[in-house]
């Protein structure tokens, strides 16, 4: 180290002592001591490179040279302030945009389930290919269940798990708490190990055993402080006592609503797990389709060799329950079951926001181009001193490398803070928006994406400043009139890509908004405006006897109706919206039970009122009144009535609502079909009946008042409280924000879409401003005795938008076209609107002309200005 | 400018400055400039090198211990920093030398046979 220290600094010594040598001897050979020196310094060639060759030698030069290239650059940057605020704010907001996305794809689509081996995990659905039209698959169902956990030798484990629902008492306020009605094995078959105590036993599988509960780690943590001395004591839910025998790791997760395939709703937080406590005896082989199967196969087992056994036993299962259909299986892979639909909408959300991405590499390459002219003056000075080019093009490199490192460094915090801001806003629903978080790979994404917008806004304008002539360079330095043609195309069309990039992204957020928009306008079949929902549910430990619920809920309603600017209040068990539940078939007498015309149903129970105060219009007939109660009638949708009874009056029809075990219902009324899944599904089959002595022990009160619901609230919770202050309300809300809710994933995809499209086109705008701009203020003198020979102001104005705006068309176009073609890409994220929607792609042509058209228009009002004495005496 | 000059002479791959380097310290120690000359010298001056090219080169050579430093006094009795060659660069010279040697015969009986063929 301290020879190539002294080596290098002797340097200057030698080359000194050298140069006087060679003086001399040029002196000697009788020459002018000015001509000997000078004839020396050119025999010695460049001494700047000799150094800087020489330092090369030791090798640690690079680093040094990186030091001075870092220190020149940021001097650079420190000199013009405004161009490097601009650059390293895009560039961070780009940078930080898609550090919060990718970390959203990360969690989501790329890091395993948090369940040991994860990939070996498999959701097992049951097919009814006499139902496949209607329900393509079946969550499982417990004998069968049973059956395959005896049978089926392709898989190490099976489990299944249902959602669940009790109140807690005892501890405080009484709580309506959510979880898990699971097989004894299924922390077992997920690979979790509790943090405190243990899993169930096999044998709390069976009635009788089953008062245990795990409680998940939240759960524990906000209801009993984390006191570990929760675990072996008992804890009273549902109104008997239950050990709490475990507690689950605060790193377990656990999916929401559908995730763990259709037809099953996990809550939207899972408090405890409690064990089946069922015997399979109890149930028919093909009814109660009610649980999530999680298998965890053999490894080495294939999934194929898997269903062909399990299908085997599916068929023989069938043909024991002789009901005369078939039952099959299906095996999906767990993970992409609860990722599901997510998966288009978060890449789409990805690429958009790399789109952007890229706008801002290429804005930030034509602003570094625009310098280039007199950035290629001091290279061209400095080429003659010796620089070599690969030394300009490295000095100029670090400099964009620096404006990558500072963005990237900005980028992460403002990343960071966005996805915080993300996971807040980000519907419930989005599955594992739980999962999400920062992680070394994110932070390692967004050094490689830092490192690559550096490279790539700053290779080109650096090749073009180290490929400069310096003898023109320099020449060109004293009067510069127009810039050559080749530079020129290279900034327009960089100018044209960006507009074409923000025309598509511009263009895919309008169809997503007009999905919006389409989906909030669709034929709900209820109404939303001034209507409040009231989840209730009824402690049942004193709420044992179906008389019970009944009066409250009468006096429930008789409260409720009497407030005042209440119109009307009806109750359901479960609200539009809310999803599938209570599905079975309409069974009409005579009507053979198999086959694919067996019309499936979601049965609801509905107090007198609740259509009036749902607003679902009623077609024919007459509503459920109070004097229905105890009697088998039915009001049926419109689908019902068109699919069981085509081209008859369905009045007075009867049927069974499930079995033939069922009591024969009659049909007195029709009502207009409701979404009950989601806006965008079509209408299902629906039949309500008269609540009566079947009340459940929760129900959702209905109201419509004149006035706002917001203004309610208050009154309808008293009304309930004093009814019995002992029943809890889980939620109270208006109608609409359940709509509202319903499209969550839609709107928070929508809204994210509409961000980075505006962000695009701003930066869009931004660019053609800055290439604009900087064409005038060059044109100055060329302008200028464009007026002297008699050209009006306007008219060079006009001159310079349409030059401006000829990059801007060409861009426009060719994301237009882009659009048509990938528009199938995205046809699955829409909803009522075709991906060429010739409405939404021209307000987008007007959206990006107008702006781009301004952003022409601003600077080029300058050239009106231009005085044509002072452009001419420029020079 | 130096242009058309610099093309007619032969400029000089890197390995043959060093092996011009080394083969005149084999003479004995000299100084730079010393060292810029004899090989100016003995080549009758068709290799000529930018002198300041010398630099880089030396400094290699130290770096790799084929030769090293030492104080000594100049012509003109003035302090100058003399190079010499080690031991390893002594082998280094042979070694060199004789791939040098190879591969100029090769090049020539490539070259000289379409000469002749050139001319008749």
């Amino acid at each position: 180290m301290t020879r190539r220290k002294r080596m290098i600094e002797d340097l200057d010594q030698d080359i000194r002592d050298h140069l006087e040598m060679e003086t001399q001897d040029n002196i000697e050979r009788g020459m002018s001591p000015e001509e000997a020196r000078y004839a020396a310094l050119r025999k010695f060639g460049s001494v700047t490179r000799v150094k800087e060759e020489t330092r090369e030698v030791w090798s640690f030069v690079w680093l040094e040279q990186l030091w001075q290239d870092v220190r020149f650059g940021l001097r650079m940057l420190r000199k013009s302030p405004g161009f490097t605020c601009l650059a390293v704010l895009t560039l961070a907001l780009g940078i930080g945009a898609n550090t919060a996305i990718f970390s959203m794809v990360n969690s989501v689509l790329l890091r395993p389930l948090a369940y040991r081996e994860a990939q070996q995990l498999y959701l097992v659905r049951e097919i009814i290919p006499e139902l496949s039209r209607t329900y393509p698959t079946l969550p499982a169902n417990l004998p069968n269940f049973r059956v395959w956990q005896r049978e089926c030798h392709s898989f190490a484990e099976v489990a299944i798990v249902t959602s669940s629902g009790m109140t807690l008492t005892g501890y405080g306020e009484s709580e309506e708490i959510y979880g898990g009605l699971a097989s004894a094995n299924l922390f077992g078959v997920l690979g979790i190990m509790p943090e405190l105590g243990r899993t169930f036993l096999p044998q709390e599988d069976t009635p009788g055993n089953d008062h245990v509960v795990i409680l998940t780690n939240s759960f524990w943590r906000d209801r009993f402080h984390g006191d570990p001395t929760i675990v072996g004591r008992a804890i009273t839910l549902g109104g008997q006592p239950f050990q709490v025998v475990g507690i689950l790791p605060a790193s377990f997760r656990f999916p929401k609503g559908d995730q763990f395939g259709a037809l099953t709703g996990f809550p939207l937080r899972t408090d405890y797990f409690k064990p089946l406590g069922l015997d399979p005896e109890q149930f028919s082989p093909l009814g109660e389709f009610d649980y999530a199967a999680i298998a965890r196969l053999k490894p080495g087992t294939s999934v194929g060799q898997a269903l062909a056994e399990l299908n085997v036993i599916q068929a023989r299962i069938a043909k024991d329950a002789k009901q005369g259909v078939g039952l099959r299986a299906e095996i999906i892979p767990l993970e992409s079951e609860v990722v599901g639909p997510a998966r288009r909408g978060l890449l789409l959300l990805l690429a958009g926001v790399g789109a952007v991405l890229l706008i801002v590499c290429l804005n930030l390459a034509n602003l570094l181009l625009v310098r280039v002219p007199s950035r290629a003056r001091e290279a061209g000075i400095r080429t003659a001193l010796g620089a070599s080019r690969a030394r300009l093009a490295r000095q100029l490199l670090t400099e964009s490398a620096l404006l990558a490192i500072l963005g990237g460094v900005l980028g992460v915090g403002l990343g960071y803070l966005g996805l915080r801001w993300l996971v807040a806003v980000a519907p419930a629903n989005l599955p594992r928006i739980d999962e999400v978080h920062v992680d070394a790979r994110v932070l390692w994404f967004t050094v490689f994406v830092s490192m690559l917008t550096g490279i790539l806004f700053g290779a080109m304008p650096a090749w073009r400043v180290a490929h400069a002539e310096p003898q023109q360079a320099l020449k060109a330095g004293a009067v510069t009139i127009t810039e050559g043609r080749p530079a020129r195309r290279l900034r327009e069309s960089l100018i044209g890509f960006e507009v074409g990039v923000g025309t598509l992204l511009l263009i895919i957020a309008g169809l997503l908004t007009t999905s919006m928009v389409r989906l909030l306008g669709v034929d709900k079949g209820f109404s939303t405006e001034h209507v409040l929902a009231v989840d209730v549910s009824l402690p049942p430990q004193s709420y044992t006897k179906p008389e019970q619920k009944e009066e409250f809920y009468d006096n429930l309603l008789a409260r409720v109706r009497a407030l005042p600017g209440v119109n009307s209040a009806g109750w359901i068990d479960r609200l539009p919206l809310e999803g599938q539940e209570q599905v079975d078939s309409i069974n009409v007498p005579g009507r053979s039970t198999t086959g694919l015309q067996t019309p499936i149903a979601n049965y609801r129970h509905v107090s007198p009122g609740y259509f009036q105060s749902m607003g679902i219009a009623l077609r024919q007939g007459r509503s459920i009144e109070q004097v229905d109660r105890d009697r088998h009638v039915a009001v049926i949708s419109e689908s019902v009535a068109k699919k069981v009874w085509p081209g008859e009056n369905p009045l007075g029809k009867q049927f069974h609502p499930g079995d033939d075990q069922r009591s024969l219902t009659e049909t007195i009324g029709v009502v207009a079909d409701i979404r009950t899944v989601a806006l965008d599904e079509p209408p299902l089959l629906m039949v309500y009946l008269p609540a009566g002595p079947a009340s459940r022990n929760y129900a959702s009160l209905v109201v419509r008042s004149a006035i706002v619901p917001a203004a309610l609230g208050a009154a309808v919770r008293g009304a309930i409280q004093s009814v019995d202050p002992g029943v809890p309300i889980r939620h109270l809300r208006p109608m609409t924000e359940i709509v509202w809710e319903s499209v969550g994933v839609r709107r928070f995809q929508m809204g994210l879409a509409s961000l980075f499209a505006i962000f695009a086109l701003l930066l869009a705008a931004l660019g053609i401003y800055g290439v604009v701009g900087y064409s005038v203020a060059r044109r100055r003198q060329e302008l200028g005795i464009r007026m002297a020979l008699g050209a009006r102001g306007s008219d060079l104005r006009n001159l310079v938008v349409l030059q401006g705006m000829r990059p801007v068309v060409i861009g426009w176009a060719t994301g237009v076209l882009t659009a048509l073609v990938a528009g199938r890409v995205i046809r699955g994220l829409l909803f009522g609107v075709s991906a060429q929607d010739p409405l939404t792609i021209a307000s987008v042509t007007l959206v990006v002309l107008v702006t781009a058209a301004l952003a022409c228009y601003i600077p080029a009002r300058r050239a009106m200005n231009v005085d044509p004495m002072v452009a001419l005496r420029y020079e | 400018m130096s242009t058309k000059e610099h093309k007619e002479r032969i400029e000089l791959l890197q390995g043959t400055l060093d092996l011009l380097i080394l083969r005149t310290l084999l003479l004995g120690p000299a100084h730079g400039h010393a060292i810029a000359k004899a090989i100016e010298f003995n080549s009758d001056d068709v290799l000529q090198v930018e002198q300041g090219s010398l630099y880089p080169a030396l400094h290699r050579l130290i770096k790799r211990r084929w030769i090293a430093v030492q104080e000594g006094t100049s012509e003109n009795n003035r302090r100058a920093k003399f190079y010499r060659l080690t031991a390893k660069g002594r082998r280094q010279l042979a070694v060199e030398t004789s791939k040098w040697s190879k591969l100029a015969g090769a090049i020539a009986r490539i070259l000289l046979p379409v000469e002749q063929e050139g001319r008749s």
